[in-house]
């Protein structure tokens, strides 16, 4: 009895939050006033804080608190455009809580200052005990206004994390509201999500060598992609989510093939004696991008899948380590992880440039992953000895969402889920 | 970060030219996010060979960094494994490789298996039969040194036989 006690006490305190630090901001920030939500006061201080964070972290807004303003409209009547207009704020965001049972639902309007107008009139329909997430819509639909871009607050990051056991685990956007997909004794790796979002692939050591998994979230399901002794790894979906790209050690040496998800046929994409592992589908999904060796030190290369028996073309050639690239959301470039001097950094390449751009500048930054929207950029740091992830945004505002317990690794971010 | 910054406004400039004077009225319904944990039970049974383990106790050989090729001194050690597999022609290996922390996961994993195929070619090599030999690769997760610095990496570049 005493020794189930303490396992309990354990798994509370194992299960840490991550926190939200902005070193960076931006030079020229959306000026904008949220007042409070009128309605049940606990819940619109919540909402109302989470929503401000949202909107910070993405380094292009500066918020302005009820303390700040000359008035505090509670709705539209009482709303004087001037008393925003003399403080220069761009927008003005006023809203209503409303009780519907065990729901919340949330109706907002977001004015235009300078116009003197209302631009946005939003509802969203919560459920029970998810506040968190309604203020994750409530920050989308405010952000999509303003910018004209899709925000990211309601995606989510998927991660892996040791401690005593690995974990992987998926959070919200703010690194908050961590849920656990799976604990295991054995190593976890290179965890990715199913382009729906609803299921993730993942490398797990627990059958004592390196297999590759498919787990629906909402149930838990998950299977061995292929049944043999052999090792694979490496899983990355394509885009239409029919095919998972994966590398295969059967002969030996690291190649990259593709299975058909539905008939499990697979197809051979690499052949070369050197390293071949790494891939990663481009947007439309027709080319396949993957880390090699075959020059004698890893690099980055493409195939066109278009074309049949298309050559390996090779896209880096600055420093003699580049790998697990990241095609940008609209194929203009690639993030990937670079070698400079005795430290590994993210970097940037845009297809129409012909040098690197250094994004990072700390010694073992990792596993670069971009935001649907593809404003964000997380990775992995280490601190001491401790994996943490960071974020650094298109605005150049950095972050770090640090962890209270374990070393944290290998973000992957989900696509839009609202 | 001004290289990207103009990539972004010209978009947003865009979505506002041809939004001008509407109003956007949106109504939502928030998602679940349910989440099943699943826990793997691990087949911890890891076929421990004790003949084995008299015979290779502490058989590691090392590799200089993004290498998988063999040196001089790994050579002394694979030697007497031959030497000791030809004497004791019942037992198997297990060759595993690893990899420091520095570079990918998945690249190191690579490398790993390159590690524990460059020590089995060798042992082929000499004679000994490929179908007493299993391969495998563990990359960087499974270090032996937990320093950041040469001395902990080069311990654990390394293929372990047993």
């Amino acid at each position: 009895m005493k020794k189930f006690l303490l396992l309990v006490c354990f798994s509370g305190f194992i299960s840490s939050e991550l926190i939200l630090e902005i070193t960076q901001g931006t030079e020229d920030p959306f000026r904008v006033a949220i007042i409070k939500f009128n309605g049940d006061n606990k819940a619109a201080s919540e909402i109302d804080q989470i929503i401000k964070n949202n909107l910070m972290r993405s380094g292009e807004f500066k918020i302005f608190d009820n303390d700040d303003l000359l008035s505090l409209p509670k709705d539209e009547d009482e709303i004087v455009f001037n008393d925003f207009r003399i403080l220069n704020i761009d927008y003005l965001i006023i809203g209503n809580l409303i009780n519907e049972s065990s729901n919340i639902k949330a109706e907002y309007k977001v004015y235009d200052i300078r116009k003197g107008s209302k631009v946005r009139s939003s509802t969203v329909f919560g459920i029970p005990n998810k506040n968190r997430q309604l203020a994750h819509y409530i920050s989308d639909g405010i952000y999509e206004e303003i910018t004209g871009i899709k925000g990211i607050a309601s995606t989510k990051i998927l991660y892996v994390t040791q401690n005593k056991d690995y974990r992987l685990v998926v959070a919200d956007a703010d690194g908050k509201n961590e849920q656990i997909l799976l604990e295991s004794s054995e190593p976890i790796i290179s965890p990715s999500w199913s382009p729906d979002s609803k299921k993730v692939a993942y490398v797990s050591f627990e059958t004592g060598i390196a297999k590759v998994f498919i787990q629906d979230i909402a149930s838990g399901n998950r299977e061995v992609v292929i049944e043999n002794s052999s090792q694979i790894s490496s899983p990355a979906w394509s885009p239409d989510g029919k095919f998972l790209s994966l590398t295969m050690y059967q002969d030996g040496n690291a190649e990259i093939y593709i299975l058909n998800l539905k008939n499990k046929n697979l197809t051979r994409l690499t052949n070369h004696y050197a390293i071949d592992t790494e891939s990663t589908w481009s947007k439309k999904g027709s080319k396949i991008m993957f880390t090699s060796g075959r020059s004698g030190s890893p690099q980055l290369y493409e195939i066109n899948l278009r074309k049949s028996n298309a050559r390996p073309k090779r896209i880096t050639f600055e420093g003699n380590y580049n790998a697990k690239g990241a095609y940008l959301p609209n194929n203009e470039g690639i993030v990937f992880v670079h070698r400079a001097n005795t430290s590994f950094q993210i970097a940037l390449k845009y297809f129409d440039e012909n040098f690197i751009r250094p994004l990072t500048e700390s010694q073992m930054d990792e596993s670069p992953s971009i935001s649907p929207n593809g404003n964000v950029i997380v990775y992995s740091i280490k601190e001491e000895g401790t994996g943490l992830l960071s974020g650094v945004t298109l605005s150049g505002a950095k972050f770090k969402l640090p962890a209270a317990e374990g070393s944290v690794r290998e973000p992957a971010w989900s696509g839009f889920l609202r | 970060m001004f290289f990207l910054r103009n990539k972004l406004n010209f978009v947003v400039v865009l979505i506002f030219l041809s939004s001008c004077s509407s109003m956007n009225v949106t109504e939502e319904n928030v998602g679940s996010d349910e989440v099943k944990t699943v826990k793997a039970s691990s087949a911890r049974s890891e076929n421990i060979n004790y003949d084995t383990m008299a015979v290779f106790a502490n058989a590691t050989v090392y590799f200089e960094f993004d290498k998988s090729s063999l040196t001089s001194k790994s050579i002394q050690t694979l030697k007497s494994a031959v030497n000791a597999l030809n004497e004791n022609s019942s037992i198997n290996i297990t060759l595993s490789g690893h990899a420091d922390e520095r570079g990918t996961r998945e690249y190191n994993l690579a490398l790993g298996q390159r590690r524990a195929e460059a020590v089995s070619d060798y042992f082929v090599l000499n004679g000994i039969s490929k179908n007493r030999i299993t391969v495998k690769s563990f990359g960087e997760e499974k270090p032996v040194a937990f320093g950041q610095d040469e001395t902990s990496y080069s311990k654990n570049r390394r293929v372990e036989i047993n």
